[in-house]
């Protein structure tokens, strides 16, 4: 993963011409694969991953999250994902920032939700039945965490010792922390878990999976569109591409 | 309510049916006006390189679904229960727009059991009268599949399905599925190519006995030209198939291989943006007169006066057109009597993954349908004389994806989070499979769709409400089935086997199933059990007929596109019949 500039250059090249082959060999000219990926793949730049000061996010900045929010969001993520040997920590991974971007935006403010009442409380089946948009239930969970974590080691999530903030996690998942109003295990399972794989593993265009660490991580080779011959030259094989993902910023 | 003038055809929905339906029918010069709610996708962000690959957008966000927000369903899991409706559903998933879930199916096309549409009279014979519960009512369906054949058929050659044929004519064909209901003749295109995780449950299933064959596809595995002249790209294994639109014109789908033809013929039109409201039915002339619609892009609403209205919109809006209509009588469960609503089904499905450190499965090279089964343990394919249960279901290796929010596994007792499950995401990623039943489900006497009393849309109508839960008979068969898949799990020796559980009650719409609801609108020989006869025309209205999935009165253990596509081509035929002369065909 610490290919130069040229390595990097020619596989993109080389993916090109994978492109460029496979589309002449399809018996029409217009809407088939690759048709604008090849226009903008000869205009692309290398990207920026190439150099080292870029390795980590660099996005500041919340949209929806306040300090105290941030300060539980950004402890949560950092100790979901670790500095270790497989990425940075969460925060320089993106993922406090993807979380942000995400209640601040049209899934934060519901989207395609239904939100007509009345609001009778069902069985877990039925799925979420609450009149709050996620971005307010997010912070409602937040807050109730937050208070549940003060009443019990009498500090704030980001100042308990990591151990005690992994067993608090846990017991919120497990439904061993208990609000009065909200249930937090479905707010953690059913939002916040979904929350943080989506940081790790969607496009970084969103703002997380920094640099495609985690794509690197599992060798998921991204976007690439012509696996045609792939498909049987490299069935039951280690896939090349793997090492070096593609992400939609590259095609763009 | 603006009047507007009166049209030959109208169908409400352009999705398939109404593609194949239009295919037909304008081919003999019959005007036919579609009316669809959604947009057209082909020039949009999902349909182009690099946006068509977001997963989290088409995927996860559901970028391609219909809008909860404006048209959801309410659920309760049985009639003495109080509905709640559905904010956000990940169980089945409707597509809006032209094509409809067309677009983003994954493309599996299969004829079913020859005895589908025989169902209860095959089942009678071969085990007695006893053997269907009381408060199953599995029905005929008033077809056979020989009737059906010459469309099944032209089906298959416009859609340039892949596959291996199992039996032509009556003769087994080595390689395909010896289950198979007889055919004329091969495939249109070839099988696409076997994934590593087909390979190793082919393997194992033969040593165990079984006849592994793969599973016939809509994902064009080379170029083709179909009859009308249509062409399809060769599928490039990109993995962004079901859920996502082909931007390689790979998938066979309406908006690339109907719509652009039937646009540029005479007498044919689809008005988009256009969300139908109401069929206006005379009860007295017993005669559907005209369809409402709101234009979404004006707020106006028209009435659309036609000579014949065919729905054509998913299982549950045809439903809910009939129900809002007042066309035809209501399912009541208590009394068993009524018939607009009844016989609702889904799919019975479970699975199990195994994980194997030495191969190297890539399920990143992928297709929708790169599936390789086994039809030993589908439907009545085996006897069943000593088990207490009907029913069954395919078992196969279905690797369609690798993306990777949504499809990584990791094996059993895996922390949620931390190094530890960094390193089982970076160690199994691409050294896991699984192996997957899709079951079927039959009819249960409190499984239905009515109107909902107490929520409405976003035009102020009443939800549809499902009153739906696994029954006895559908986990008994789950339990039987997935028994018989963990023996091939164990068998294929892998390094780690996950939990292979059977499907369990209450119905969970939180978790993708499939996307394949049926019946509401059953068809049949007997008005008193059906709501449209043999030839999809309403028993209550003669110029109205209803096409898709929601006609079904059982679903079976396969997808349900090839029938409802062979029935909708029947139904153009017959619609040019009807034209000549209106009457109960």
């Amino acid at each position: 993963m610490s290919d130069g500039l040229g390595d990097k250059s020619n596989e993109r090249r080389g993916f090109l011409k994978r492109v460029a082959a496979v589309s002449g060999a399809l018996p029409f000219t217009q809407g088939i694969a690759g048709g604008v990926a090849v226009a903008s793949l000869t205009a692309a730049q290398p990207a920026a991953a190439a150099d080292p000061a870029a390795q980590v996010n660099a996005v500041v900045g919340y949209n929806s999250l306040s300090p105290d929010e941030a300060a539980f969001v950004e402890a949560m993520v950092n100790l979901m994902c670790p500095a270790d040997d497989y990425t940075p920590n969460g925060v320089d991974c993106g993922l406090a920032i993807y979380i942000d971007r995400q209640l601040a935006g049209s899934f934060g403010k519901g989207a395609k939700r239904y939100l007509r009442g009345p609001w009778p409380q069902g069985k877990p089946q039925h799925g979420y039945q609450l009149p709050l948009t996620p971005e307010q239930y997010f912070k409602a969970g937040v807050a109730a965490a937050v208070t549940a974590c003060q009443t019990k080691f009498g500090k704030s999530f980001d100042q308990i010792a990591p151990a005690d903030a992994n067993g608090f996690l846990r017991d919120v998942a497990g439904g061993k922390v208990l609000d009065p109003e909200l249930n937090l295990a479905s707010w953690f399972n059913e939002l916040v878990y979904p929350l943080f794989t989506q940081a790790c593993f969607a496009d970084p265009i969103y703002g997380g999976n920094f640099n495609k660490v985690f794509w690197k991580m599992i060798g998921y080779p991204g976007l690439p569109a012509t696996n045609t011959i792939n498909m049987v030259q490299f069935r039951g094989k280690p896939f090349p591409g793997a090492k070096d993902p593609k992400s939609i910023a590259d095609f763009s | 309510m603006k009047t507007l003038e009166k049209r030959t055809v109208v169908i409400v929905g352009g999705g398939l049916t109404a593609g194949l339906m239009s295919r037909q029918l304008t081919d003999k010069g019959i005007d036919v006006l579609i009316l669809e709610r959604g947009g057209d996708h082909t020039e949009g962000a999902e349909a182009k390189l690099p946006t068509q690959r977001d997963e989290l957008r088409w995927d996860v966000q559901q970028g391609l679904i219909q809008d909860w927000s404006v048209q959801t369903y309410s659920l309760r899991h049985s009639s003495k229960e109080s509905a709640l409706p559905i904010r956000w559903m990940e169980a089945f998933l409707p597509g809006e727009g032209l094509g409809g879930a067309a677009n983003h199916w994954n493309g599996h096309t299969w004829r079913w059991s020859e005895y589908d549409p025989q169902l209860r009279t095959r089942l009678e014979t071969r085990y007695g009268k006893q053997k269907i519960p009381a408060d199953v009512p599995i029905q005929d369906w008033g077809t056979s599949y020989a009737e059906m054949e010459p469309y099944h058929n032209l089906f298959e050659k416009l859609f340039g399905i892949a596959g291996k044929a199992g039996n032509i004519k009556g003769q087994i064909q080595p390689g395909g599925n010896p289950y198979e209901a007889p055919r004329r003749d091969e495939f249109p295109q070839k099988p696409l190519e076997i994934t590593e995780a087909g390979l190793v449950f082919k393997a194992t299933a033969e040593k165990l006995g079984y006849k592994p064959f793969p599973t016939p596809a809509a994902n064009s595995s080379a170029p083709y030209t179909n009859p009308d002249g249509q062409k399809l790209g060769q599928c490039q294994y990109c993995g962004h198939c079901e859920r996502f639109i082909c931007e390689a014109r790979a998938k066979a789908s309406p908006e690339v291989l109907l719509y652009p033809m039937l646009k540029a013929r005479k007498g044919f039109e689809v008005r988009l943006k256009c969300h139908a409201l109401k069929v206006v039915y005379d009860a007295k002339a017993k005669r559907a007169t005209a369809v409402q619609y709101v234009d979404l892009l004006t707020g106006q609403e028209y009435e659309q006066p036609a000579e014949v209205v065919v729905l054509a919109a998913f299982t549950m809006t045809n439903t809910k057109l009939l129900l809002t209509g007042k066309i035809g009588k209501p399912y009541d469960p208590a009394t068993n009597s009524g018939v607009v609503g009844k016989n609702f089904c889904y799919q019975t499905n479970s699975g199990v993954s195994l994980f194997m450190k030495d191969r190297w499965f890539n399920p990143f090279l992928a297709t929708g349908s790169t599936q390789t089964t086994m039809d030993e343990f589908n439907n009545d394919n085996f006897d069943h004389g000593g088990l207490d249960f009907i029913g069954g279901g395919g078992i196969g290796a279905s690797m369609f994806n690798g993306r990777p929010i949504t499809s990584r596994r990791v094996p059993p007792g895996t922390p949620q989070w931390g190094t530890a499950w960094k390193k089982a995401n970076a160690d199994w990623y691409v050294h896991s499979m699984a192996l997957g039943i899709q079951g079927s489900c039959y009819p249960h006497r409190d499984n239905y769709l009515s109107l909902d009393p107490t929520y409405t849309d976003a035009f102020g109508q009443p939800l549809v409400r499902m009153t739906f839960d696994w029954r006895d008979n559908e986990l008994k068969m789950s339990r039987y089935v997935t028994a018989k898949m963990a023996d091939i799990a164990k068998a294929v020796g892998a390094d780690i086997v996950g939990p292979a559980a059977p499907r369990q009650a209450p119905f969970d719409t939180r978790q993708y199933q499939s996307t394949h609801i049926t019946g509401g609108t059953v068809m049949g020989a007997d008005p008193k059990t059906s709501v449209v006869s043999p030839h999809l025309q309403h028993w209550d209205a003669h110029n109205l007929f209803v096409v898709g999935a929601s006609v079904y009165p059982h679903n079976s253990g396969y997808n349900p596109t090839g029938p409802l596509s062979a029935l909708a081509l029947r139904l153009g035929d017959d619609l040019v019949k009807y034209v000549e002369r209106p009457r109960m065909l």
